[in-house]
């Protein structure tokens, strides 16, 4: 059995009467990528504050490697945090800033002389050791506040929206040598963010906050393909969620009903909850005009084009059903592709096993 | 237009400062006035009535600021930094009463300050403290509001997050009021410090209460000189301790090094 480094059992907390975080029960194994997400104001950074121990849960219990730390200061938790807004210590070189960790906990010189110029090798900061904060870029002082951050060696290194203040390329960079640095010194990770493409890049696991519980948990391609709420399936990646009226089990498959008239099999679900909604994801559908002929899809719909849209690798095409019922589809195109007409009959496929019904 | 409101700004900064500097020039140049009435004669001039600043009557008041502005600096900017502390930093309850009573004094006139410490003074038997204690003491009372004041600005800009990263990676409190609170509250805590040493080396209206004949300080020396004589002595005492102020600002500003250490830069 692996060792757990964090457990976080029935934890709540309530400010002033407001209850931000409700009954999260959480068990990341050691050298796991964790992700928590979330939208904004879900109580994701509230979490790792209690992890990190600057606020002390209302109850239940947090431990890192079977030990409750409810009793110990943050100083004595062998925790590492890389915040948001990096907090760098302005008036200290790139090398004091990482060495501070290790001079607090004692190290002599030498150590700490090797280990800051081994940190910032790792985060590709060679040669900036002299300089001060204010005098690196946004990205720049990100990496230092990793660096920082991963030189004591902590056990568990939580990450707060580390990318958030950066922009798209350098983020889609940082991803990857995040998980490369995870790679390399095998702590666990906690990594807090609201971006889902984020989430599902890097993490092992992913728990999907929301309202200050968790929605679900799972590998990225578990909640991507089994969301088990429309919450979920609508905040990972995009999904049309239909309203179901009506559902006739039948065996692994089930007939159900959206949008009054229009029928269709549906993978039967994994628990006898009753079925209100269901999910589709936009790549899930063919497009009978793009798409080779001959497939077997369990559904074969006729629907009208009502916008095509180019994204350049792909369209986006909007489908019309029936009269209250639209699907958001996504397609692959190459140039040999003939994008559908708006106002076009297009036959849609869809697999029994891309329709997945929900329950709330 | 907006060639028209820059030009009225600089013209109106230009006005304020020959505002303030014009009078200063004329007594810099009556400091070298050749004859013993305050003239004002270009061409002429004499190092004469500076020589005359190193007798012992105005060594001796000099000094005697000197070491009061000194300690009413240090005690104030201790006092000052710890109240701050408390009432910011640590919100102890009260923290809003504390300070709004730590500032009371600014709304007492100094006169009316002097003459109740003195009153006080003898009421409690204590009138051997006039001079240098009362001084210090009252100075130092003065001052604090305004310690107080720059340091709990400095304090409410600290960015509470720069302590957590500081305590997450393993600093107790006491090291982190050493490496990271008062590292960046410094230029706050100098300012105060130097602001307290003006208040004291300058102040008149209290000081002229407390001092005792013949242990008086410079300001008050100048007072009583002027009651009798207005000669280019006094021109000289005042431009000598002008620049010894604008000496110590720069001292502090050095040792602060004030705006390195806002943009977080060199040593
Ligand atoms: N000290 C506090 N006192 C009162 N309410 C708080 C406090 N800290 C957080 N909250 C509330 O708790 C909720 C969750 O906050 P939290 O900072 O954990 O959200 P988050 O998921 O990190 O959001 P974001 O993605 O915007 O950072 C918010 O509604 C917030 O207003
Ligand atoms: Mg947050």
């Amino acid at each position: 059995m692996n060792l757990l480094d964090i457990e976080l059992v029935s934890v709540s907390k309530t400010f002033a009467n407001m209850s931000v975080v409700k009954d999260i029960n959480l068990a990341v194994p050691q050298g796991e990528f964790v992700s928590i997400l979330g939208p904004s104001g879900c109580g994701k950074t509230t979490t790792l504050n209690m992890i990190a121990g600057f606020n002390a849960p209302s109850c239940g219990d947090i431990r890192v490697r079977g030990r409750s730390q409810i009793r110990v200061p943050p100083e004595r938790r062998n925790i590492g945090l890389v915040f948001q807004n990096y907090a760098l210590f302005p008036h200290m070189t790139v090398n004091e800033n990482v060495a501070f960790g290790l001079k607090m906990k004692g190290a002599g010189s030498n150590e700490i002389a090797l280990t800051v110029k081994d940190a910032l090798r790792s985060v590709h900061l060679e040669g900036y050791g002299e300089r001060y904060p204010r005098e690196l870029s946004g990205g720049q002082q990100q990496r230092v506040a990793l660096a920082r951050a991963i030189a004591p060696r902590p056990s568990v290194l939580l990450l707060d929206e580390p990318l958030s203040n950066l922009d798209l390329k350098l983020r889609e960079a940082m991803r990857i040598e995040l998980k490369e640095i995870h790679e390399q010194l095998g702590m666990t990770f906690v990594y807090v963010t609201h971006d889902q493409e984020e989430a599902m890049a890097m993490s092992d696991r992913i728990v999907v906050m929301s309202q200050g519980s968790i929605a679900q948990e799972g590998t990225p391609a578990q909640i991507y393909r089994d969301p088990k709420s429309r919450f979920v399936a609508d905040f990972i990646g995009k999904s049309n969620i239909l309203a179901v009226s009506d559902v006739k089990p039948n065996g692994k498959t089930a007939e159900i009903v959206v949008g009054n008239d229009v029928r269709l099999i549906a993978r039967a679900p994994d628990d006898d909850r009753p079925i209100r909604y269901c999910s589709i994801r936009p790549e899930s559908v063919s497009l009978g005009a793009v798409t080779a002929s001959g497939e077997d899809k369990s559904n074969r719909i006729n629907a009208v084009v009502r916008r095509v849209i180019n994204l350049g690798g792909s369209l986006e095409v909007l489908a019309q059903l029936s009269e209250e019922l639209h699907l958001h589809i996504l397609v692959r195109s190459s140039r040999s592709t003939v994008a559908p007409a708006v106002g076009e009959t297009v036959a849609l496929g869809i697999d029994a096993a891309d329709i997945q019904t929900l329950a709330e | 237009m907006t060639r028209v409101i820059s030009i009225l700004f600089w013209l109106s900064l230009a006005a304020v400062l020959a505002f303030i500097t014009l009078p200063l020039l004329v007594v810099v140049a009556a400091s070298f006035s050749p004859t013993a009435t305050v003239t004002f004669q270009p061409f002429e001039w004499t190092f004469r009535w500076y020589g005359d600043l190193l007798s012992n009557r105005w060594l001796d008041p000099f000094l005697t600021s000197l070491k009061i502005a000194t300690v009413v600096a240090a005690t104030s900017g201790v006092l000052g930094l710890l109240a701050a502390y408390c009432i910011v930093y640590e919100r102890l309850p009260g923290s809003d009463v504390l300070m709004s009573y730590l500032l009371s004094p600014l709304s007492v006139p100094q006169i009316v300050k002097g003459v109740a410490i003195v009153l006080f003074l003898s009421m409690i038997g204590f009138q051997g403290f006039l001079g240098t204690p009362a001084l210090i003491a009252a100075h130092v009372v003065l001052a604090l509001p305004f310690v107080t004041r720059m340091v709990a600005t400095s304090l409410a800009n600290f960015d509470a997050n720069l302590d957590r990263a500081a305590q997450i990676l393993g600093a107790g409190k006491l090291q982190r009021i050493r490496h990271v609170l008062l590292p960046m509250i410094k230029p706050g805590v100098l300012s105060g410090v130097t602001f307290a040493f003006i208040i004291s080396f300058n102040n008149i209206p209290l000081s002229v209460f407390l001092v005792r004949p013949g242990d008086s300080t410079l300001p008050i020396t100048v007072i009583n000189y002027l009651e009798y004589s207005l000669d280019p002595v006094m021109a000289a005492v005042n431009v000598a301790s002008m620049a010894f102020i604008l000496v110590v600002i720069f001292l502090f500003e050095k040792i602060g090094g004030f705006s390195a250490q806002i943009h977080g830069g060199s040593k």
